[in-house]
This record gives C-alpha cells, structure tokens and sequence, in this order.
C-alpha cells in the first residue's frame, strides 16, 4: 500500500498494518474516550462485562504479546493504551466507583430526573417519620427523653441546678442508654449539690456571727455531707463543735478538713485546737506548726502554739 | 536438544536455594547444575587459600569457614544499612557486615574486602548461568529472575544490578507467587480466582490472582520480606542454645562461630525432618570445651513436632494475618478461592499447612512442586517475552505493586500517589503547590510503604527541582509524574508547567551500588569470566583424559599395593595416591579447572608408577 513519508506506517515494525492502524487510531482519541468507550461497552453495562472486555482487549493491545517483535514507537503507543484500559476496568469492575462514575458523567436530563427522585424521597421519609412518632410508643417515649434533656440543658445553662437536675434524672430514669441523659444529670446533680452547699456554708457563717454556734455546725456538717471533701465546710464545722465543748467531733471533722485539703492552713489550725482541747500537746504541736508552715500570718495559730510551748516548758 | 534460536532462562534467586529452569521443546524444565541436583543452594565462600566457591561445595565448607560463608543475602539485598532487618541480621549472621561508603549500603567483610550485597548475589546467579551453559552447550545470556511480591523498589534493582553483573540480560523481574501460578496454570485450562501462600526461606508472599482466558491478572499481594524458614530455624537455635546453656552452667554457644554454624545446620534438619516425622533427634558432640580442660561437651536433644510448633507459633500466625489482609484487600472471600497454591519449602510443615486449611476450607493444592515451580513460571515467562509464537498459550501476566508509592509532604506525612495492588504498568500525575513564600526548589523524596508517618517508610530516592519562580507560597503548581514499570521498578518526574523546568530519576541512588561503582564491578567480571571461560574450555578438553586416568589407578590400585609390599618404596606411595584422586575428584566435581588442571601431572605421575610397578611385579 502507498504509505506517507511522515507517517508512523514508515516505521520498520513488526505489527499487522490493521493493527498498526488500530493502535494509532485508538491511541489518538485515547484523552476522549469515556471508560465505557475504552473498553468498547455501552453505559450501564456491569462488571463482569467490564472484565470481560478488558481482559479481550489487553490480550490485543499488551506489549508483552507481542515481545522479540520490534515495534519501534509503537511499544509507547501500546503502553498507553494498556494504561487507559487499566484505569477503566479498575473504575467499572469495582461497583461503588462505577455508579460515582456514572453519576459524575450522567447526561444532564437524567440528573434532573435522579435530583427529582431523591427530593420525593426525601419528603417521604419525613413523613414516614412523623407517622411512625403519633403512633409507635417506643418513639413516644424517645421523644419525651429527648424533650427533656433539652429542657435540662437549658435549665443547666440558666443556673437553674435543682431543675435541671429532676429533668435530666427523668430523662436518663425513662432511657438508661440515652447517651447524655446519664452524665448530664449527675453533672446537674452535682453542681446543684455544690450550690446547696455554698449556700449551707453562708447561712453557717451567718449562724456563728450571731452566736448560734449549734445551728452552725448542723449547717456546716450538713454542706459536708453533700459535697464530700469541702475542706473549708468541714473546719468551720471543727470550729464550731470545739466552742460547743464538744472536742471528739472537733477532731473529727478537723481530720476530715486536713485529708480533703491538705494545704489549707485552717485545717490544721482547727486540728491543732482540737488536740490542744483534748490535751494531745505533743501532736497539737504538730499540726499547727503544718499550719504556720502552710500560712504563717495565721495569728491564731501562733498564739496557740506559743501556748502549748509555753505549757511544756512549764 | 531445542530448536530455538536462542534459549533463554528463569531464575529462582532464593533465600535459601536457587534454581533456573527453562523451556525445552515446549515444556519448563529445571535445568540440574552441574553436581546433578536441581537446587543449588544460595550460598557463597571464600575458602582459605582465596578461592571463591558457589553453591554446594560453599555450603558443605560453611562448618569450617563461618566468617567467609555467606548464606540467606537475599535478605540483606537492596536494604538500607540500620534498617531493623540489617540489624537483626547483624546479630543472626556469623559472617560480619560493615556500611557501606555512602553510609546508607550494607556490605560484607569478605576474603579481606567489603562485597557489596548484589555482588554477592551475582555469583549465585552466574553459577546458574554456567550450568545452563553446560546444558545447552552454548552461550545464555537471556533470563528472567523471580523477586517476592513484597519487594520495594530498592530490593528490585538490587537484584536487577546482581543480574547484570552476573552477565545476564535480565529481561524482567517478575514475583515469585505470580511466576508459581503461571507455572500452575501452564498446559491447564484454569478460569479461576488463585491464592498462593509462598513461605520460602527467608520472606512470606500471599497472592490473589484472577486466572481467565490465559490472562493471568494479579488482583492483590501481600507480605512480609523478613519472615520465613529461617526464622523458624533462628527458634529452634535459641531452644538448643538456651537448653544447652542451662545444662552447662551458662555455657553461650552463640559465641563460638563455628558452633553456631553446626547449630543452624542441625536446627535446619531437625526442622525438616520434623515435617514427616514426630520427633527429631539432634547430636552434637564436642560442641564445646568444658569447665575442665580437655572435657568437651556435646549437646544431645529431642525435638518433639509440638514443641516445634509452639517455639513459631507466632511465626505461623503472622503469615494466617497476612494472607486475610491480602484477601481483604482483594475484595476475595477465602470460601470463593478456587485454588491455594503452597509454594516454598517452609510450606511441607504440616502446621503451616493445616493454618492454610483452616484459613480457606479447603485442601491445599498438591500439583505444584513447592522449591521447583517458582524457576518454572519465570521460564514460562522468559519464554513468552523472548518468543511469544512458540509460546502454546495465549498467556499474558498483568502483576500490580505490592506497597503505597508516594512522596514526603510538608509535615513529613506520606502522601500516596500509586496505591498498592493497582496494575503495572502504570503512570500517575500529581499537582502540588509550594509550602513556603519566595520557595524555589522542591525536594522530591519517593517513598514506598504502608506507614502515614514519612520517616516509617522506605526511602526510594531523591531529587530537587530547581528554578520555580519565586512566587508567595501555594502559588506555584509542581506536576509529579510517577511511573512504574512490567518490572515493578519506579520513576519520577516533576515538571513546573509554567516554565516547563523538569527533573526526572529512575531511583537507584539510595538503595545499593552507584552507576559509577557498577560499572567498575562490571568491568571487573568481564575480564575475569574471560580467564574462567578459557579455563573452563581447557578444562572441558582434559576433563576426559584425567577421568580416564583416575580409573586406571583405581584399576591397578589392589596389584600395585602387592607390588609394593616386596618393593623398597614402601606403601606411603599408595597413600599418596589416594590424596592424588580425592583431589583431582572434587575438582572435577566442583567444575573448578584450576584444581583440576594442578593435579593433572600428579595423575599422570602415579599412573606411570601404577604401570611399572605391576609390569614389574607380574614379571
């Protein structure tokens, strides 16, 4: 046949001319081809089909068939082609990337028609939802929980404890494995029980000023008792107990106020007072030397231990 | 013999034993070597008096030359030198590594030099070439060798380098498990989804391939370079020397070389012999000297299967891990796989053989010989590549890339361009920006590996792009183009497509030998296997007239002795004689022409004594 000067087909290869022409003609629509087009199917078709058709053309087109032959500039061409049938088979033999293929590619009234489809779809759920929310008491109940916790919420976020607290323990009563009910309503639990207790504290304070030392320490002991470890609570509570004679309670709540706060310097005072009342110099001595070490500004303590030195000298 | 033109060869460069295979009137055969086995063991020496030694008879000297005996370098081959694996192999190996001059290489202290590893690898593979030689009767140059699936880049063009020093032409390098399922499926007409599990010496390789219409199409692979017979065999070592230890008030024979090279011998056997057998008897004697001078110790142990298997229990469970990863990869459930190949000879072990069954439901297939099928499938392929019209099937191979291939980003993240299991070749471009104001450079470091993390993967090699314009950052576009080749091996280039400034790499600088020092080594082994070649014809030419000799002693052996009973010579002359023959036979055996042609006028001598003496006492 006539071939041109300039033309691939002067090439000495060792090549059919149809298939030299095949690969010059595939290899230069190669950027336009779509992945159905590169492997010669038409859209829609499947997996299998896409394998089975790649498998038929690599088979035409790998260089490695035609290996020992020379094949000059073809061998790139070949190459390429390999390559654009790779990526097409690797798109369509795997279902998920085929159907993002597809919609990616898909002529533009199809689009409307899916776009459409998922719109009606999508009101239909909500329906169905609220259907099933009248009806099914599972979802009565879901519901209720969920009101709930959002009213505590904001009742939390308003300072409201007390009432935060009885909704959210409703809410995480009706559905055990609500997962914030639960956490939420200790948390409203516990800052309404610190808030009570600040408050009982005050009202102490309040009670020793006016010299009600009894109504004092019940007020202290019961801020003790709702926030465990309330070191400065539990020394007033020392404190008052002591003024009331009542020295074993003394040291009782002055141990508790050291072991919640152990760099609390009216801890130990309040320890030191009470061991001093009890007659324990020695371990009285102690204690307020911790709480001058902790604060020593504390005119108290200086003034009862100067005392208990004074009375070992003596 | 063959009628084509040219033959042409695979190769099976193993961990422990190689062997070359080729396509012989239609049919892949392995070819025996030159002692008559069909595996030479991938072994290297160099005995006292300086010569190198290849194969069995480097393997049968390794007790008494441990330092200069170099085993299992394949697992050393393309490996950065302080990488966990060299380290490991620093503490296993009796033979000594140093780094090489670039720091990055390893390298072995060898006969008084530093070798490096694909040098060492080229002998084993030169060895083979000459016994395809000898069997064709003519020059082979041809060849495909086999790497497993799991090798990065670096261990690939390692072993690509070996083969060229070796003087092969190596046409491609193709993975063990897809060259075994190539050999599988040769003359059989298989539409099926293959797994096969190749426990060879010293690396692990799980396979999927999806076998239609005579295409062989890998779907995915799996694997681990540092996991095999070895590593059992390193068990088994620790329990004898541990035992041992505790029976000898703290005796270590890990440091007496010569010991440890007994014990990896008799633990290998004892391995082995463990796959037929329930129990395995292993004695030692005078392994060691005693507390007391002159009272050597020796070790005497039983082996049970059980204990064998729970001494690699883990072992074992790291291949089951594996092979589930690559089937999930593969998007393959164990219950569709049509067929499981075992191929490597870890593999006869029955426990490994029993976690395949379980892993997949099914029997193991038996058709395949585990150490011959891997040389076979490269044949199969050689052939294809070199002479496709002879070929009987249609069959075509396509392999994928085993690891995540990508480049170091801002942050030192691994950025992934090829991910693993796609399809070679292949090519694939990227865009990427600048990361500072004014930045007129880019280093570009390939990476291979499963890591997120840069620094946890392998370093392939590097390369700076200059001359971007400076432009704030993010502003300037770079375009890397990575491809990877049928052989599994990487380039890389970026381009600036405003300027059109380019670099490119094929990656080779980081992993083993430099162009330069290539081309020396090169050069070396053309001008020495031209003195081996005219030995070896001169050889070939006396072989005949000394084997005839060596008989005609033997033959007159039983009446020269009488003779010279009565003679004044006394009989040390016979005893001589003998050493004579030893000599002259292991060199003849070990096809080294220089022994041989040393002890050819000794022959000579003895014979015209033989002669005379039973001329003279028959008279």
């Amino acid at each position: 046949m006539a071939v041109e000067r300039d033309s691939p087909f002067a090439e000495p290869v060792d090549l059919p001319v149809d298939l030299q022409r095949e690969i010059l003609d595939l290899d230069a629509r190669l950027d336009r081809l779509t992945h159905y087009e590169a492997l010669g199917l038409r859209r829609g078709d499947g997996a299998d089909a896409a394998r089975a058709a790649y498998l038929e053309r690599v088979k035409r087109f790998h260089p490695d068939r035609y290996g020992g032959k020379r094949l000059g500039s073809f061998r790139a061409r070949l190459d390429r082609i390999v390559r654009r049938l790779t990526v097409a088979r690797d798109v369509l033999a795997d279902d998920g990337r085929r159907r993002a293929y597809e919609e990616e590619t898909a002529p533009p009234d199809d689009v409307v028609r899916r776009q459409v489809g998922a719109i009606e779809e999508e009101l239909r759920a909500a329906e169905r939802k609220a259907r099933l929310a009248r009806t099914n008491p599972l979802v009565v109940r879901a519901a209720r929980v969920n009101d709930l916790v959002c009213r505590g919420k904001e009742a939390l976020a308003a300072g409201k404890l007390v009432q935060a607290a009885a909704d959210l323990a409703t809410a995480a009563a009706l559905d055990p494995r609500h997962p914030e009910a639960t956490a939420l309503a200790s948390e409203a639990r516990r800052r309404a029980g610190a808030a009570r207790a600040h408050e009982l504290y005050e009202e102490g304070l309040r009670s020793e000023a006016a010299g009600r030392d009894d109504l004092a320490l019940e007020r202290f002991a019961a801020a003790v008792e709702l926030v465990a470890g309330d070191a400065r609570a539990a020394a007033a509570a020392s404190r008052a107990a002591l003024r009331l004679g009542r020295a074993g309670d003394a040291r009782t709540h002055a141990e508790a106020a050291t072991r919640a706060g152990p760099a609390y310097a009216p801890a130990f005072l309040a320890l030191g007072a009470a061991l001093a009342a009890l007659g324990d110099r020695a371990a009285a001595r102690q204690a307020l030397e911790r709480a001058l070490e902790l604060d020593p500004k504390l005119a108290d303590a200086k003034a009862l231990l100067r005392k208990q030195r004074w009375s070992l000298f003596r | 013999m063959t009628q084509n033109p040219e033959p042409c060869i695979g190769i099976d460069l193993g961990t422990t034993n190689s062997a070359v295979a080729a396509v012989v009137d239609g049919a892949p055969r392995v070819i025996p070597n030159r002692q008559g086995q069909l595996l030479t063991p991938s072994v290297v020496a160099v005995a006292r008096n300086g010569k190198q030694l290849v194969g069995h008879v480097a393997k049968r000297q390794a007790i008494t030359n441990p330092e200069a005996t170099v085993y299992a370098a394949k697992r050393l081959i393309g490996r950065r030198w302080g990488s966990r694996e060299v380290e490991d192999a620093r503490q296993a190996l009796p033979y000594p590594l140093v780094p090489g001059p670039d720091g990055h290489d390893v390298r072995v202290n060898l006969g008084g030099r530093a070798w490096p590893v694909p040098e060492i690898s080229a002998l084993v593979l030169a060895e083979l070439k000459a016994d395809a030689e000898a069997y064709f009767q003519r020059p082979v140059s041809k060849a495909v060798v086999t790497v497993p699936a799991w090798f990065n880049d670096g261990q690939r063009q390692a072993t690509r380098d070996a083969g060229r020093i070796a003087g092969l032409d190596v046409l491609r390098i193709i993975n063990e498990p897809t060259s075994a399922a190539l050999a599988y499926g040769f003359g059989r007409s298989v539409n099926a989804k293959v797994v096969v599990f190749d426990l060879g010496g010293g690396t692990f390789d799980v396979s999927v391939l999806d076998i239609r219409d005579g295409v062989f199409d890998v779907v995915a692979v799996g694997g681990d370079t540092y996991l095999g017979g070895e590593d059992l065999d390193r068990r088994v070592m620790d329990w004898l020397v541990f035992d041992f230890a505790r029976a000898h008030e703290g005796i270590d024979l890990r440091k007496d070389k010569m010991a440890l090279q007994r014990l990896k011998e008799a633990a290998e056997r004892a391995k082995c012999e463990l796959s037929s057998a329930p129990s395995a008897h292993v004695h030692l004697p005078f392994l060691a000297a005693g507390a007391n001078p002159g009272a050597a110790l020796h070790l005497d142990a039983q082996l049970g299967r059980e204990r064998l298997e729970e001494l690699t229990r883990d072992l074992v469970e790291r291949c089951v891990q594996v092979a589930e990863r690559t089937l999930r990869d593969a998007g393959v459930r164990a219950q569709d796989v049509g067929e499981v190949l075992l191929v490597g000879g870890q593999t006869r072990m029955p426990r490994v053989q029993r976690a395949v069954r379980e892993l997949f439901g099914r029997e193991p297939s038996r058709s395949v010989h585990p150490e011959e099928v891997v040389a076979l499938g490269a044949a199969i392929q050689a052939q294809m590549l070199v002479h496709p019209e002879a070929s009987a099937a249609e069959t075509l191979l396509l392999d994928v890339t085993p690891q995540d291939l990508g480049i170091v980003v801002a942050g030192g993240w691994f950025q992934t361009i090829i991910p693993r299991n796609t399809t070679i070749p292949t090519s694939e471009r990227h865009l990427f920006t600048t990361s500072q104001d004014q930045q007129t450079s880019v280093r570009i470091s390939v990476l291979q590996g499963e890591h997120e993390r840069a620094a946890q993967n392998a370093l392939l090699g590097e390369f700076v792009l200059t001359g971007i314009r400076a432009a704030p950052r993010g502003a300037v576009e770079i375009e890397v183009t990575f491809e990877i080749s049928a052989d599994g091996i990487v380039g890389v280039s970026a381009r600036d497509p405003q300027t059109g400034q380019r670099q490119s790499i094929t990656v080779t600088a980081t992993s083993g030998l430099s162009q330069g020092e290539l081309e020396r080594i090169l050069e070396e082994h053309r001008d020495e296997a031209l003195s081996r070649r005219q030995a070896q014809g001169l050889l070939s030419s006396r072989r005949g007239a000394i084997e005839e000799a060596i008989a005609e002693i033997e033959r007159l052996a039983p009446a020269a002795e009488a003779a010279l009973q009565r003679s004044p010579f006394g009989d040390d002359a016979v005893r001589k004689a003998r050493a004579v023959v030893a000599r002259a036979r292991a060199a003849l055996a070990a096809d080294d022409p220089a022994a041989a042609l040393v002890e050819e006028p000794q022959i000579d001598r003895t014979v015209q004594l033989f002669r005379s003496l039973v001329a003279g006492g028959g008279a």
